[in-house]
């Protein structure tokens, strides 16, 4: 009964929380609206598993199955991966050879960047709010603002400048640059973030902890990181969505060996002067939406806690 | 009218069954306790006739009128919670002015009903703070000036003091006290403190595992405890609880054995009645008279610790067959640790529990 | 573990890893020597290890003097000096010289680049009618997510079932990349095959053109951008409201206080902070705003918004100096939103009590 209990919690359909409770009336409705809001990322799926033709016709062609004869043929469309496999290689005509896209290595370029951004942000940042939020220094605020108000700047302020300063190093077209400059783009969040975390943690027990013995980065690492776990994964979350579709920088900074997906995605879009392959694009965009899809899925519970220590207290 | 009853209230969560048949009837003016454990089901039980919990089974029944689908602002009742629920926002004048804005007065009279209210609960000087901005002391005070500033039906103290140092539970219970005589509802107030429920209320109502185990005045749940768990937590220091054999009874005296030693006491007939010889004795430790001499009708037993407690003075000593016993002895006699005690029982404060741990009564 | 005694400073020509008033000193000298004697590369790359040596000798003098506080800071404040700051600092300077990145001639002009990008016969009505356009976005882009955002964030506020699986639906715009979602969304609003106008058509049997006109092209923009961005200010509000402890609701029935008043007194106290910051966060996304309108109407039909054009000034006409002193007029802009942010947030934040 009670391991029946806890797997119908795990689904989501009862939770003890500070919400109040509703039924499946409130389902349907939230299910509706939901589906309503998630149309057009729907829309994208379904066409890319759509032929050109199919994609462009009139009237548009929604579903895949005639489900028994019940929808006219004029709605339904032959499911096709042809746009899948093209992601990676393709034949412009005929019987020519299948043509590699680069797409693969866009995808890896992506998933490096971003991975080893995000974590380095984070990585730096924590022990950073854990300097701030412990070893107050003078003027404190004053640093914090600064570093906060870095984010806030249009990035095109800063984005002269370093493309001058990356071609001056060479940086421009390296891994290292523009993972470096993601880093710093993630840096500022994640400080605030975390930051406002270990401000919320009682230092009774570290203090404790320090009298039972404890170094000061056992103390660290034992005691105060596993009560910001919530902060973490919120903080890799929103890091993740912004620096996964960033296109700016990627676009001016990158080289042929580290473009990204969103740049490639753009120049397959503007590609070929054949207007845009809408099912290929949409292929490409399915695909790069699933990772940050199921992580930011299964780090769910943790984003909600996580936001609400974000507030500004200054 | 105000009155709260209880039917056969049940509330289960799944299998688990939080309350379990809850009768129980509070006059017009009365104060009622509910104490036990944490986890008992007192603060379900309370939350029951707030209408915060939703019952399983049962009936609520508050003002003569049947409660239980009704929601709690329907039910006109005023509550004080454990961590007062002060609107952290508002100031604490808002705060108290909240449950009015319901009724349709004018914002003057709003104004002066606060102000009354504040005056007799002493918050004249930070009506205009927030929550935030007073201390533990006064928070419950707003908390229970927002409780007394309309005319509900009836009271209802979820752990009101258990937040305050002990000095400021003293003169907060007086003052509630006070308060609560004045306003002649029906009053239920949960704690854990049975100081605090012994000079609180009229009557107390001791649960334990979602049953009330005894309802009683304070006098009586002391006096004459229902069973073997009203006895023990009742009380400090706690009552001693020795398993014994009951020999024979005859002439009101009973015999009885525990662990090798025999005793024999003045007890109720009812005893004679019992079907097994296994009886557990209840004696709080203040029933003992110290005698100089052994004898059949006095328990032997060595004195192992000393806990002066002021005026008197608290021994802990084993018996010959090796049951702990808890003494209570007055400040001037000076027991030594090792020192030979010939204990005698009060034979009208021995509680006798029988086999079922349920009270022998005469 | 805090130490008792602490070593002494080192004096200042005491050649020690940790004296960092001397590295300072000596790197301040290679630094000019390198800049007026080196090529640009190499003396940059001098500069830069001058900067290294001084930070790594404020590291040492933190560790040996126990500043835990400024080790742990280091790292994050050199990535941001170097990324960040440094950069700033040098548009900056940028702004007050003529330079196209595109020529080799470079020149000190002082404040020309602002009054040509403010007061310019020829550029600067354009530069104003573009800041009014972003002005107009922002303000669009941002009532309708808080709008939405809120609405959405209400409905998700209760627990019921699948309410897991419905809110990542919900939260999936966001994560999508601007490039698709720009691109599908001229896709949707296709006059030829696209879904708004076959709808439309059903109805008033013609085809029906969303981008023609201004009005058409603000909607299809603003709607697009609303509709990607609406979950993060749910997602904020949401945090908001759960966190609103339960036992102030009981109160609040127990107090028979009406929902519009338990909204205002109890709910909209504690989503306040977070709707400021969705509010702030918003606003500053709005005003980088571009990618939409390039993908959308390329800047056609009075979109045209300062970023976009910033972007075309500074990377297409390769004039660099107009742009990074239209960058810092955009900065200016910020810094006096963002102020004005925080005094609101913090005249009316009072803080509430941690029950």
């Amino acid at each position: 009964m009670s391991e029946t209990a806890s797997m119908w919690e795990k689904l989501g359909f009862r939770k003890a929380s500070g919400v109040s409770e509703a039924g499946w009336g409130q389902t349907l409705f939230a299910g509706l609206i939901s589906l309503i809001y998630f149309l057009p990322v729907l829309l994208i799926i379904i066409t890319s598993f759509k032929l050109q033709t199919e994609a462009l016709a009139i009237p548009p062609k929604f579903i895949p199955t005639h489900l028994f004869g019940l929808i006219p043929d004029a709605y339904v469309f032959t499911p096709t991966l042809e746009n899948y496999t093209s992601v990676f290689s393709r034949s412009m005509t005929a019987g020519a050879a299948a043509e590699n896209t680069g797409f693969d290595r866009y995808f890896f370029n992506s998933i490096v960047i971003a991975s080893v951004s995000v974590f380095l942000a984070l990585i730096i940042g924590t022990l950073a709010a854990f300097g701030f939020s412990r070893y107050p220094l003078k003027g404190n605020d004053t640093y914090l603002f600064v570093i906060l108000t870095t984010r806030m700047l249009p990035a095109i302020v800063v984005i002269i400048p370093v493309i001058l300063m990356f071609r001056i190093t060479g940086l421009s077209g390296s891994y290292l640059g523009i993972i470096m400059l993601y880093t710093a783009f993630n840096l500022p969040f994640t400080i605030w973030m975390m930051k406002s975390f270990f401000d919320e943690l009682s230092l009774d027990v570290e203090d404790a902890a320090r009298l039972d013995g404890s170094s000061d980065v056992k103390v660290f690492f034992k005691i105060c990181l596993p009560q910001v776990i919530a902060g973490l994964a919120a903080t890799f979350v929103f890091g993740l969505i912004l620096t996964w579709n960033e296109f700016l920088f990627a676009l001016l900074l990158t080289g042929v060996d580290t473009r990204t997906v969103p740049v490639g995605m753009s120049q397959a879009v503007a590609g070929g002067g054949i207007g845009v392959l809408w099912g290929l694009l949409a292929a490409i965009e399915t695909l790069f939406l699933i990772p940050v899809f199921f992580v930011t899925f299964f780090l769910q519970d943790h984003l909600l806690r996580g936001v609400t220590f974000g507030t500004v207290k200054r | 009218m105000s009155t709260i009853e209880l039917k056969q209230a049940t509330k289960k969560y799944g299998d688990f069954v939080a309350a379990r048949d809850v009768d129980l009837s509070v006059k017009k003016g009365e104060v009622v306790c509910l104490l036990g454990p944490s986890g008992c089901g007192k603060t379900t039980t309370l939350r029951m006739i707030a209408g915060l919990e939703r019952i399983t089974s049962g009936e609520v029944i508050i003002a003569g009128q049947r409660m239980n689908e009704l929601a709690p602002e329907k039910r006109n009742i005023a509550m004080v919670f454990q961590f007062y629920a002060l609107y952290p926002a508002l100031t604490v004048g808002q705060n108290i002015a909240m449950p009015l804005h319901h009724e349709k007065i004018s914002a003057a009279e709003i104004n002066s009903r606060v102000d009354k209210v504040a005056e007799i609960l002493h918050l004249g000087p930070v009506l205009k703070r927030l929550p935030g901005q007073i201390s533990e002391g006064e928070k419950q005070r707003v908390a229970v000036a927002r409780a007394i500033v309309r005319d509900p039906n009836c009271f209802l103290f979820d752990e009101p003091l258990s937040r305050l140092d002990v000095e400021l539970r003293h003169s907060m219970r007086g003052q509630i006290k006070q308060v609560l005589a004045n306003l002649s509802k029906a009053t239920v107030i949960v704690t854990h403190d049975q100081l605090e429920a012994l000079t609180m209320a009229d009557r107390i109502a001791i649960m334990k595992d979602g049953l009330i185990e005894q309802v009683g005045t304070p006098h009586e749940v002391f006096a004459k405890p229902a069973n073997v768990f009203v006895g023990s937590f009742i009380g400090t220091p706690q009552m001693n609880l020795v398993e014994a054999q009951l020999q024979n009874f005859s002439k009101g005296k009973a015999r009885i054995s525990f662990n090798g030693q025999n005793l024999e006491i003045t007890t109720n007939e009812r005893v004679g009645a019992l079907k097994s010889p296994k009886i557990t004795l209840g004696i709080r430790p203040r029933a003992f008279a110290t005698e100089s001499k052994a004898s059949t009708e006095n328990i032997q037993a060595k004195a192992e610790l000393i806990e002066p407690m002021g005026a008197e003075t608290l021994v802990h000593a084993r018996t010959q067959g090796g049951n702990d016993i808890r003494v209570v002895v007055p400040r001037q006699m000076r027991v030594k640790i090792g020192e030979a005690l010939h204990l005698r029982p009060d034979p009208s404060q021995i509680h006798v529990f029988g086999e079922d741990a349920k009270a022998v009564r005469a | 573990m805090n130490p008792i005694t602490t070593a002494p400073p080192p004096t200042l020509f005491t050649p020690t890893p940790d004296n960092w008033k001397l590295a300072i000193m000596i790197g301040l000298i290679v630094a000019v020597l390198a800049m007026i004697l080196l090529p640009p590369a190499v003396s940059f790359w001098s500069v830069g290890a001058m900067a290294a040596m001084v930070a790594a000798s404020f590291v040492v003098n933190a560790y040996r003097r126990y500043y835990y506080g400024g080790l742990l800071v280091a790292p994050a404040i050199a990535v941001l000096v170097v990324m960040n700051i440094f950069p700033l600092l040098w548009s900056l300077g940028l702004s007050f010289f003529a330079y196209q990145s595109n020529q080799q001639t470079i020149r000190f002009v002082g404040l020309a680049n602002y009054i040509k990008v403010l007061a310019d016969e020829l550029k600067a009505p354009e530069n104003w009618a573009n800041l009014t356009n972003t002005a107009m976005f922002v303000v669009l882009t941002v009532t309708t997510q808080m709008i939405m955002g809120f609405l959405l964030a209400l409905m998700f506020a209760k627990q019921f079932p699948l309410r897991k699986y419905l809110l990542i639906l919900v939260l999936t715009p966001m994560m999508l990349s601007v490039v698709a979602a720009g691109v599908f969304f001229s896709y949707y609003y296709d006059p030829t095959f696209g879904l708004l106008s076959y709808f439309i058509r059903i109805f008033s049997g013609q085809q029906f053109i969303l981008m023609d006109n201004k009005a058409g092209a603000v909607a299809g923009i603003v709607f697009a951008d609303a509709w990607m961005w609406s979950p993060f200010v749910m997602l904020l509000v949401l945090a908001g409201l759960v966190s609103v402890p339960k036992y102030l609701y009981e109160a609040a029935a127990i107090d028979r206080v009406s929902g519009w008043r338990q909204f205002w007194s109890i709910t909209f106290p504690y989503i306040r902070g977070l709707l400021m910051l969705a509010l702030l966060f918003r606003t500053i996304e709005a005003f980088k705003m571009a990618d939409l309108v390039i993908l959308l109407t390329k800047g056609g039909n009075g979109t045209m918004t300062i970023s976009y054009h910033l972007i075309r000034i500074a990377n297409e006409q390769n004039k660099t100096s107009e742009g990074a002193a239209i960058s810092y007029v955009m900065l200016f802009i910020v810094i006096v939103l963002t102020n004005l942010y925080l005094y609101i947030a913090n005249r009316r934040t009072v803080e509430p009590a941690h029950e």
